[in-house]
């Protein structure tokens, strides 16, 4: 492969989202972003909620609403594979919204019981993710 | 007179049903297509993850995780079957209800205590007509099921194992093996075997790995998900077997169909000969009979 591109997948259990070469991969490391560029080692990495931006070129940059997973670079590959992804320009606001909406009343509602919250919490995480990255566009 | 109607109202009623079988089987035929497909596209993600998990099996010490961990004591089994919503579609059902009746026993020979979850319409009546207590029903599977519907289903799986509170999960699925032929199968779930987290031997395995944050951690993460995925993929080749066992049905219906059809035709043309000829006789005698 060249040493400006890298070919990059994004594959979640129900579809490849995208496939093609880009200049730059920034995913959302467990410990904080992790940015790959072609002629990167060996790696493999797991990945939280947040962001993945790939540059496909100097103005030109894709973003995808990510939730947990992980990255496996290769010589001249990145493979991401994740549980959950969405083009920015996919995501539905409203949804998202209601999503959080919802999730802060269980996390209210389970606080008064004093039961536990941590899925409710994961759930409100995703949505605010979601609600940031389709402001991007 | 009389005769002949009948007849004929009889084939009219079979030409409606085997309208409606025609069009179930052409529907099946599609969303077989559609459920193929789907199988297909989660292949990349499910033989990457086998990649990766090859390569870290060589790194880490794996026997520490809950999940691969083999209980000492064998006493409780979790089983799920897995049925479809509805009928229609030949043995599907009526096989996979066998074969999870045929491991109950097996299992309660073995003096272990029997956890069942099922999923599906059609299981979940059966088993309760027959007084089973079902742990969990899930019948939100539809179609097309959702990598959402597998992580519930997983996390339950999981959690139960985690705590200890079952040493053994089996899920019983029928398995797409082509359009024509499915079977039902029993899969072992958890603990997870580790030639299967090994992956396949052949494979390179490469040592110059970085990990982030660490082997570990990267395992410990990766393997909740591989549960994941392996229920996912149950449930789609079961959806998949689904539309081709309800296909066949169909087919074989609309066939015997037309075969009814065509030897009632016959029936109702001699009949309605017979009728003619009694009425040419019939006038031929009166005839006959004024001369």
């Amino acid at each position: 492969m060249s040493d400006k591109y890298v070919t990059c997948e994004v594959v979640t259990p129900e579809r490849v989202l995208y496939s093609g070469n880009v200049k730059m991969v920034v995913a959302p490391g467990l410990e904080g972003e992790v940015g790959i560029l072609p002629l990167h080692a060996p790696m493999v990495a797991v990945l939280g909620v947040g962001e993945l931006r790939l540059k496909l070129d100097e103005d030109k940059q894709e973003y995808i609403a990510i939730h947990k997973g992980y990255i496996q670079v290769l010589e001249d590959k990145v493979i991401i594979l994740v549980n959950f992804a969405e083009f920015a320009s996919e995501i539905d606001i409203k949804r998202a919204k209601e999503a959080k909406e919802r999730t802060t009343k269980e996390i209210a509602e389970a606080q008064k019981k004093g039961e536990d919250y941590y899925k409710a919490q994961i759930d409100l995480e995703k949505a605010e993710n979601r609600i940031r990255i389709s402001k991007r566009i | 007179m009389a005769r002949t109607r009948e007849i004929k109202r009889r084939i009219k009623s079979i030409d409606n049903t085997k309208q409606i079988t025609r069009t179930m089987e052409m529907v099946a035929g599609a969303k077989i297509r559609k459920s193929q497909e789907r199988i297909e596209n989660s292949r990349p993600y499910t033989t990457k993850m086998m990649e990766v998990l090859a390569n870290l099996s060589s790194y880490v010490k794996a026997g520490k995780h809950p999940l691969l961990e083999v209980h000492e004591k064998q006493e409780r089994v979790y089983v799920l079957s897995i049925t479809s919503n509805r009928g229609l579609c030949g043995a599907f059902n009526t096989n996979i209800i066998r074969k999870t009746e045929s491991i109950l026993e097996r299992e309660k020979q073995a003096d272990r205590e029997i956890l069942l979850s099922v999923a599906g319409q059609k299981g979940i009546n059966y088993f309760k007509y027959c007084g089973y207590e079902l742990l969990s029903e899930y019948t939100e599977i539809g179609d097309s099921p959702k990598f959402e519907d597998a992580r519930e289903i997983a996390a339950k799986i999981m959690e139960m194992y985690i705590n200890h509170e079952v040493d053994k999960v089996l899920i019983v699925f029928n398995h797409f093996k082509s359009v024509m032929d499915q079977r039902p199968i029993e899969y072992n779930i958890l603990p997870i075997e580790k030639d299967m987290a090994e992956g396949e031997k052949e494979r390179v395995i490469r040592d110059d790995y970085i990990f982030e944050p660490s082997p570990e951690k990267v395992l410990y993460e990766l393997l909740p998900t591989y549960v994941e995925t392996l229920v996912y993929r149950t449930l789609m080749e079961s959806v998949a077997s689904e539309h081709g066992a309800r296909r066949t049905a169909m087919k074989a219906a609309s066939d015997n169909a037309v075969e009814m059809i065509g030897q009632l035709t016959m029936t109702f043309n001699r009949a309605r000969q017979a009728q003619i000829t009694q009425e040419i006789s019939e006038i031929v005698g009166g005839a006959e009979a004024l001369k």
